[in-house]
């Protein structure tokens, strides 16, 4: 088997149930954690409180739009984008129809797909600016930090190059891109349940614990 | 020092403090709704997730801290944030800032370290169950000497000490009878005008303060609230209700 072989099968294999176990894992943690140590959050537990918080912040109906609009709105576009795209581009649901699952569903305009790509990374790049820029977020940013931002940008980068043949003249670069988007993809994958990028799924628990916390006192959720 | 830290912090991390160290995106959203960021010209050493960095780096050297950190952990914890819970109204992940340095504020009181007037005001609720250390006897002769001045003005006007089964247990902040019994006699007059069945308790529980709170010491704290359930219990109160 050669390399690319090998990065377009089992380790795409290996990329998913890293992800997949792996976020299981977080989440079978917290919850055993907390049941024995966070009993706080059990004993006065309302799914109204919990609804409430994960409902105003997932749609944009938080105090965050009034206090910091740009940044909320950029953040909303750029987690729509890194979510829609991936899923419900037409090249990728060709992937999962002739794969060992015959997996199908509709897809979005490509047209579409190459504007959200861009819109993505332009507001990665604007992020990659803001961290590096201001003073504040530069002092509160980790190296991690950095590395998870272009991590996660680098599978639209790629995924853009491929599909628009950029860099097709560029010998290696060209030849290689497939392979590159494959690889950037798993490797955000495989990075997912270790770092904070886990707050995709440890999000709903971390709002609602709060959520029940703020909301049996009568606080705004 | 450093496993005195870890026994003490192991049992008192919980799930979420692990949880929120971890996923914290450093995203800055919490900083401008920090009043301490804003009144500070938008410093940066202001912002509510750069607060927390000193549980998760004692957390990672595994306590080894000395002395001249863990004082400024204090600085930082006692004078840059005073646990209002604000920036977790704005925070995407509802990080609970003010939970983990409240923790921090437990962890330097087990080490020591905690501001004399705190230390002061514990001591005297441990020993006559009131910050000010105000003694039973002293207590209940300000009552009465209340009670003796307001009703030269309204007549008939009593107030109640330890009335079993009234409606309401009074608790008052122990500066009250140390340095502003006028605010006790307006709340008398109140109380009598209003026909309002009332009493003080004689005993520990008539002051309503928790300071031990502030330097998370939850073991005074509950004691505290204890005495007042203990004395509400006794007396067969329906309510116990507490001074503004
Ligand atoms: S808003 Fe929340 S996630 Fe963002 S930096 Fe502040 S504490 Fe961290
Ligand atoms: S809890 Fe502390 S850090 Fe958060 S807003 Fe209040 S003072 Fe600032």
């Amino acid at each position: 088997m050669d390399f690319f072989s090998f990065v377009e099968g089992p380790l795409l294999w290996i990329a998913f149930l890293i992800f997949i176990i792996g976020s299981l894992i977080r989440v079978a943690t917290f919850v055993s954690l907390s049941t024995k140590k966070d009993k706080i959050i059990y004993q006065h537990f309302s799914w109204k409180y919990v609804f409430a918080t994960l409902v105003r912040w997932i749609l944009p109906l938080n105090k965050d739009l009034v206090k910091n609009p740009v940044f909320s709105i950029l953040g909303y576009i750029f987690h729509i984008c890194l979510i829609v795209v991936p899923i419900w581009y037409a090249g990728h649901i060709t992937l999962w129809e002739e794969s060992r699952f015959e997996w199908s569903w509709s897809s979005i305009p490509d047209g579409l797909a190459d504007w959200m790509t861009l819109i993505f990374l332009a507001i990665a790049i604007f992020f990659l600016l803001r961290r590096i820029f201001s003073p504040g977020i530069r002092l509160i940013s980790a190296f991690s930090d950095y590395l998870l931002l272009i991590v996660t940008a680098l599978p639209f980068l790629t995924g853009y190059f491929l599909t628009h043949g950029t860099l097709d003249g560029i010998g290696f670069w060209g030849d290689n891109m497939q392979l590159f988007h494959m690889l950037s993809a798993e490797l955000m994958l495989i990075l997912i349940p270790f770092t904070k990028l886990s707050h995709y799924i440890l999000f709903f628990f971390s709002r609602g614990a709060s959520g029940v916390e703020f909301g049996r006192r009568g606080y705004s959720i | 020092m450093s496993q005195e830290i870890m026994e003490f912090l192991k049992p008192r991390v919980g799930a979420r403090f692990k949880m929120w160290l971890n996923i914290c995106a450093h995203c800055g959203l919490c900083a401008n709704t920090c009043h301490y960021y804003t009144a500070n010209d938008n410093d940066p050493k202001m912002i509510p997730s750069y607060k927390i960095r000193f549980l998760k780096e004692i957390l990672r050297k595994k306590g080894k801290v000395d002395r001249d950190y863990l004082q400024r952990v204090y600085e930082t914890v006692y004078y840059e944030c005073n646990m209002c819970r604000r920036c977790t109204l704005y925070c995407p992940f509802a990080i609970d800032i003010a939970l983990m340095i409240s923790l921090l504020r437990a962890l330097l009181f087990s080490q020591g370290i905690a501001p004399e007037g705190l230390v002061r005001a514990i001591e005297n609720y441990k020993k006559f169950g009131n910050q000010m250390a105000v003694t039973d006897e002293d207590w209940v002769e300000t009552i009465e000497w209340c009670e003796e001045e307001t009703a030269e003005e309204l007549v008939g006007l009593k107030i109640p000490i330890d009335k079993k089964g009234a409606k309401l247990l009074y608790t008052v902040n122990a500066r009250e009878p140390m340095f502003y019994p006028q605010d006790m006699m307006e709340v008398a007059k109140i109380f009598h005008v209003a026909g309002e069945d009332y009493t003080y308790c004689s005993k520990p529980g008539w002051d309503d303060t928790n300071l031990s709170m502030f330097c998370g010491d939850l073991k005074t704290s509950k004691m505290i609230v204890e005495n007042t359930f203990k004395r509400a219990e006794e007396l067969e109160v329906k309510q116990v209700a507490i001074t503004e």
